[in-house]
């Protein structure tokens, strides 16, 4: 890749995605905080994240569906981050080699 | 809680995650150098984009043999979530000089703003200092991984094969056990955001970055127009 072009992509991607950070909080600023606006807001986290999943699950195949079963038990049982993230990578592991 | 402490807390937590986010950065820096990067350019990129998805997107795009315009519009649509996840830290930024809204801003990544929201759940006092403290390790250890892995691109395994690039889908599955607020709460908001994003991803052939915001954005309406949670 030339250097003008790294320059192009490095500066154009910074900058917007600058402005997206900085204009979330803007737009978010604007709208009331009481109501359903502030249940819309309370729930986002959860509903993007639960997105994401399932945006990457599908992408995936049985042994990522297996793994994310095995994830969800150990998370529900330990509520314990790195270890949910050892059994996750475990279970995919052993997973993709049945499959 | 004194901002020190609450910065080191966010530092402590987020650990685990950040070991997976300098598992990526390698990963990344290997991709950059397929795209002719040097381990400065692609440090440079990384702390002035430092948005991992969009990086490793744009730059693939480049060693598919796309045009650096191509590149630039993927690596924004995957970064469009953004917009969403500061727009939910309007109450940790409200009222904060500038340079406090400029550096949480840029701060903004999945991985800290959703520990934040999963630690206080929990009930715990995480608010700005945590996120920022979280979002610096993150940031701090994204440009060192993205560099060291253009340097040594050719000795670094690629992440499939040691099942690492499951490491956020399982990361994220925890969290979500934290963010659960029960199923009269999140039932709704979760079940129409699991439903659009599958209908979207399987029925349409839009990037799946659209779909992941308009299933975000779908289930936080449900839950705005039943008007409570």
């Amino acid at each position: 890749m030339a250097v003008a072009d790294f320059w192009f992509i490095t500066l154009s991607l910074a900058a917007a995605t600058f402005s997206l950070r900085l204009g979330g909080y803007l737009l978010g600023r604007r709208l009331p905080a009481h109501g359903g606006w502030a249940a819309a807001f309370r729930a986002l986290p959860g509903t993007i994240i639960v997105a994401l999943v399932t945006v990457i699950l599908m992408r995936g195949g049985p042994a990522e569906w297996a793994a994310a079963l095995v994830s969800a038990a150990v998370a529900g049982v330990s509520r314990s981050l790195p270890l949910t993230m050892i059994a996750g990578i475990g279970a995919v592991v052993l997973f993709r080699h049945l499959a | 809680m004194p901002v020190r402490n609450e910065l080191l807390a966010g530092a402590k937590d987020i650990t685990p995650l950040a070991i997976g986010v300098g598992i990526y950065g390698l990963a990344f820096g290997v991709l950059a150098a397929q795209a002719g990067m040097d381990g400065l350019h692609t440090g440079m990129m990384s702390a002035i984009v430092f948005a991992g998805s969009s990086q490793i997107v744009a730059i693939e795009r480049i060693v598919a043999g796309a045009g650096a315009g191509a590149a630039v519009i993927a690596g924004i649509a995957l970064n469009l979530r953004l917009l969403l996840i500061t727009a939910s830290l309007r109450d940790q930024f409200r009222g904060r000089p500038a340079w406090q809204v400029a550096l949480g801003a840029h701060m903004a990544a999945d991985e800290n703003w959703a520990m934040m929201h999963a630690a206080q759940n929990a009930g715990r006092p995480a608010g700005y200092w945590y996120f920022v403290g979280g979002g610096l390790v993150q940031f701090v250890l994204w440009i060192a991984a993205t560099a060291t892995g253009a340097v040594l691109a050719s000795a670094i395994p690629e992440p499939r094969a040691l099942g690492i690039d499951f490491a956020f889908a399982a990361a994220f599955i925890a969290i979500l056990r934290g963010l659960w607020r029960g199923a009269a709460i999140d039932l709704l908001p979760w079940g129409v955001s699991v439903a659009v994003a599958a209908a979207m991803v399987g029925l349409t052939p839009l990037d799946p970055s659209w779909s992941l915001i308009a299933a975000g954005l779908s289930g936080a309406v449900a839950a705005g127009l039943r008007g409570r949670g």
